[in-house]
């Protein structure tokens, strides 16, 4: 090999959940764009609605889920050095992330719920429902798949040279993160 | 040389970063050139989970043009409309 050459190296994890996350990507996608473009025709109610939107409890929740985000790159660095209890530590606070990311996210919605707003309140709230309560859902999908990793972890399924299985379920978890870090300054913040 | 570029700065870079987009916003910041600066922001946070986070700095470039490629795609298409609407 020349110095020229760059070692190419697999896809972490197993290559299907790749796919299901290049289909999940694009169906968020979609859902952004559509926002942006119904926005150019309701400026000023959206506008107008994003101001009622809790923009703490969305920065704390892009805090939350970067960190736990982090806790799992931890996870996957501790389980190559064959470093087992630190592996399932680092995932039980990254569990510990998701679980507050749904907690926040949970007290933001009895707010707006309280207040009787509900999909058909107007579009800027149709939208904002629909794609973090669709977001939601992701979390909580990625958080059963995290859980499921521990318990193999517990079992002693990784190690080193196996853990294909543990980079499936964090990339998964990263997917969820990066949706996040487009979600939040599109529906909270921009405007 | 110690490298400073490793995941922990990189977690303490995207924590800075989501407090100055919460600042701007929180400030009631708002323009194209704000626009732009917040979708800068996800631009680079974006980028450190995949290549940093997911891994995919070394992989083949056909997964590196697909993730890389939704990331700028989407904030492109943002960035326009929000153009439109200035």
């Amino acid at each position: 090999m020349t110095t020229t050459e760059i070692q190419l190296k697999p896809l972490p994890g197993d290559l299907a959940i790749w796919f299901f996350i290049f289909m999940e990507l694009l169906v968020f996608g979609l859902f952004f764009m559509v926002y942006a473009v119904m926005r150019l025709q309701n400026i000023e109610l959206f506008n107008h609605y994003q101001l009622t939107l809790n923009r703490e409890l969305g920065a704390a929740n892009t805090v939350l889920l970067i960190t736990s985000s982090y806790f799992v790159v931890r996870a996957v660095g501790a389980i190559r050095q064959n470093k087992i209890n630190q592996c399932i530590n680092w995932l039980y606070a990254a569990l510990l992330g998701g679980a507050g990311f749904l907690i926040l996210k949970s007290v933001e919605y009895v707010g707006i719920f309280s207040e009787g707003i509900s999909l058909t309140t107007n579009t800027f709230y149709m939208f904002y429902l629909s794609l973090t309560m669709f977001h939601f859902l992701h979390v909580v999908l990625g958080m059963i798949i995290l859980f499921a990793i521990v318990i193999n972890a517990k079992r002693g399924a990784y190690n080193a040279d196996d853990h294909i299985g543990l980079e499936t379920g964090a990339s998964y978890w990263h997917m969820v993160d990066l949706v996040w870090i487009i979600l939040f300054p599109l529906v909270y913040l921009i405007r | 040389m110690k490298s400073y570029y490793n995941v922990h700065m990189i977690w303490a870079a995207m924590l800075a970063l989501t407090g100055a987009t919460y600042t701007m916003g929180r400030l009631d910041f708002s323009g194209v050139d704000v626009v732009f600066l917040l979708l800068l922001a996800s631009l680079v946070k974006g980028s450190f989970i995949i290549r940093d986070f997911m891994d995919l700095k070394d992989v083949s470039l056909l997964w590196k043009v697909i993730m890389y490629g939704w990331l700028w795609s989407i904030c492109i298409v943002i960035a326009i409309t929000y153009v439109i609407s200035s």
